[in-house]
């Protein structure tokens, strides 16, 4: 097979030159000047790169001209919606590392590097966002991971980070060897690594080779879980969380994870053709794992660090619900979309104000945060804040998406019997959540007082003896920026609840296969007028077993709306699902007015 | 197709092999040829498959090739994080890694 030549004037090619190109400038700057320059200037140019990178990608959603949904071309990459949330979502978490990064790196040697591997990670994320090819999406996933590796080590004479690094470093490089042992068998079955092409050869793959394809999916789910922070694979996430610089911890933990997720979807999209109903079951039982242990460990932990690393293993879980019911519902992976934009901010601003507290107080020790509130008042803040919306309360944004994830858990239950068990774990889970991050919350504002063992001299002000606090600014300044985000999402979720519909995959796989589909989000975004949500399910039973594959379980459109009177079929609620009967679900495309994902004939 | 299971049959071993190493062996440098053969796995894979697939293409080679490169890659990053490793501990074992813990 031919790889064709990409779009030059393509979303990630622009992404790409804008990046690496200031990638590589920056550490030339310092050969340039032959002296290290501050971290102020690197980190300054290295923010402009990000921010003008968010902006192209808006201004090409704005122009309409980027496909909704998953697009599978013949190309290594394409420029759909769900490559574009991605890398949204991605880039505002670069842009917190390193605006944070500028304060709380200062005393460290070497800016130039630093901003260019975190630019050059970015790269990678964003690749892996958009490629649609299994060769692109390992190259970009080790663009993305050995820059990290190496920011994870940052702190050359730092002991811990060093171990930190070591952990980070086998088992992502255990984790980059199973994927690419899992893509040369794909390739072995299928004869290609075009996502499109292979998920149309498994449609017909000989039964003899199912095994073959099970083990290839299962290094696929396995290599993507050690990025994601699933349960099995979750060992190294706090020892390396705790060791390498904190704005590092929170690109990993908010934006290196994404990506993996970013690639499960299309992982998870090619293997719901082969295996139906085993693979949602396999991933929905990780789901409740991870959720549950994850909380379980952080309610032990002492380190702010820790507590933020093992709360972000449980909420790999919440994300894992949506990626588990993803064939029986569109909610599941809307919701789980819109969850990882969300952790994305709330979990960098909870990593970020625990950076600016430590730069402060000289500690992560969550004993020494007695009193924090009254001292540094906004960062405090800031952190209760993350935290709340990190266990869904319900005016933050957090609320919204775990709200999604459930009721489509719920909704699945027509189909799938265990799936509402999914919406009762996971509601179970934030009410333990609540246990660390109250906890955290109670030693900041009701605990008294003590004396703060080492602080930096740099940021206290005022008379002997009235001690007052200077609040880093520049962490201040990324922190009120996420606060704004999760407040005014969590007032007024609508366009995000849009922008991740857009994003989404139909849940009919077939439809996913190259076709043309033209539209904007501007119409959907008319849809969701109003803050209220109605939730209808239907199933439309054509039964013409076009498709011809056996294993075709009942697909159920969830169709999120204001219009019922378009739905049609309601009364077919009952029959193609229950008793989990082989019907061949036919996608309504009333789900999605824009897009012109056409029937099957 | 013999010819097909036999290679696959050594990248397996291959494999196994690897994870093995990677999991039971406490040398940092053992750990990172654990690594590289579980990369070298694949590649045989690769270019088996490439070769004597019932339609062979050049796919699998383009795809060795990457993956090489990256292993080579991700290799001067694993002994550039030991030899600072080893700057701070005086040893490569990475037994002696306990100070993150809890």
């Amino acid at each position: 097979m031919v790889i064709s030549m990409v779009d030059l004037y393509s979303t990630p090619i622009i992404l790409t030159i804008i990046l690496g190109v200031t990638g590589l400038i920056l550490p030339l700057l310092d050969a340039f000047r032959r002296r290290d320059m501050s971290h102020k200037v690197h980190g300054s140019i290295a923010f402009g790169a990000l921010i003008l990178s968010i902006a192209v990608i808006l201004v090409r959603i704005a122009s309409g001209s980027i496909p909704l949904g998953i697009v599978f071309t013949d190309q290594v990459i394409a420029d759909d919606m769900f490559g574009s949330f991605f890398s949204i979502a991605m880039l505002i978490v670069a842009i917190v590392a390193v605006v944070s990064s500028i304060e709380y790196m200062r005393r460290v040697p070497n800016p130039g590097p630093y901003y260019s591997l975190i630019l050059l990670s970015s790269i990678g994320m964003v690749m892996l966002a958009y490629s649609t090819d299994l060769l692109m999406l390992i190259v970009a996933w080790e663009l993305m991971s050995i820059p990290t590796y190496v920011l994870a080590a940052f702190k050359k004479k730092d002991p811990l980070a060093n171990e930190a690094a070591i952990k980070y470093f086998l088992f992502g490089a255990l984790a980059s060897g199973m994927l690419i042992y899992a893509a040369s068998l794909i390739y072995g079955i299928t004869g290609s690594t075009n996502i499109a092409a292979v998920m149309q050869a498994l449609i017909s793959i000989d039964q003899g080779l199912r095994p073959l394809a099970f083990i290839a999916l299962a290094l696929l789910i396995a290599g993507f879980g050690f990025k994601m922070a699933l349960v099995p694979f979750h060992m190294w996430i706090p020892d390396t969380y705790e060791g390498a610089p904190t704005p590092i911890s929170a690109l990993l933990s908010a934006a290196t994870k994404k990506a993996g997720f970013a690639a499960a979807f299309k992982a998870v999209i090619f293997g719901m053709l082969v295996f139906n109903v085993e693979w949602s079951l396999m991933l929905a039982v990780i789901a409740v794992l991870t959720m549950t242990i994850g909380n379980l460990a952080a309610l032990t932990q002492r380190s702010m660090t820790r507590i933020l690393a093992y709360s972000s293993i449980s909420q790999a879980g919440y994300m894992l619900i949506g990626l588990s019911l993803a064939p029986y519902s569109d909610l599941a992976m809307q919701g789980a979309l819109f969850h990882v934009m969300n952790h994305a901010v709330m979990k960098s601003s909870a990593f970020i104000a625990a950076a600016g507290i430590a730069l402060v107080i000289g500690t992560m020790n969550i004993d020494q945060y007695r009193g924090i509130g009254r001292r540094m008042p906004l960062i405090s803040l800031v952190m209760a804040v993350s935290l709340l919306a990190l266990a869904g309360v319900p005016p933050l944004n957090g609320f919204w998406s775990k709200f999604i994830l459930f009721a489509a858990a719920v909704n699945a239950g027509s189909t799938v019997s265990w799936a509402p068990y999914l919406a009762i774990a996971g509601i179970l889970n934030s009410a333990l959540s609540l246990g660390y991050y109250a906890w955290v919350i109670r030693r900041m504002y009701f605990d008294e007082p003590v004396t703060i063992p080492t602080v930096n001299q740099s940021y206290v002000y005022g008379r002997a003896g009235v001690l007052k606090i200077k609040e880093p600014r520049l962490i201040l300044a990324t922190l009120l920026f996420a606060l704004a985000f999760m407040v005014g999402f969590g007032v007024y979720p609508a366009p995000l609840i849009a922008f991740s519909q857009a994003s989404v995959p139909s849940s009919d796989v077939f439809s996913l296969l190259p076709i043309e589909v033209q539209s904007n989000i501007v119409s959907d975004q008319q849809r969701y007028g109003g803050s209220s949500v109605e939730m209808e399910v239907e199933v439309e039973d054509h039964g013409d077993g076009s498709h011809g594959s056996e294993g075709d379980a009942a697909t159920i459109t969830t169709v999120v709306g204001y219009e019922p009177s378009t739905l049609e079929g309601e009364d077919g609620t009952d029959t193609g699902s229950t008793n989990g009967d082989k019907t061949d679900g036919e996608l309504n495309a009333t789900t999605n007015a824009t897009s012109t994902i056409g029937h099957k004939p | 197709m013999a010819e097909i299971l036999d290679y696959t049959i050594v990248s397996i071993i291959l494999l196994a092999i690897g994870i093995y190493g990677l999991t039971v062996k406490r040398n940092f440098i053992r750990m990172l040829f654990a690594v590289e053969i579980i990369v070298n796995a694949a590649n045989l894979n690769l270019v088996a498959f490439s070769r004597l697939m019932p339609s062979p293409n050049a796919t699998g080679q383009t795809f060795a090739l990457f993956s090489i490169a990256i292993a080579a890659a991700e290799v001067a990053v694993g002994l550039a994080l030991m030899i600072v490793a080893y700057r701070i501990y005086r040893n490569i074992d990475i037994k002696g890694l306990k100070r993150l813990s809890g």
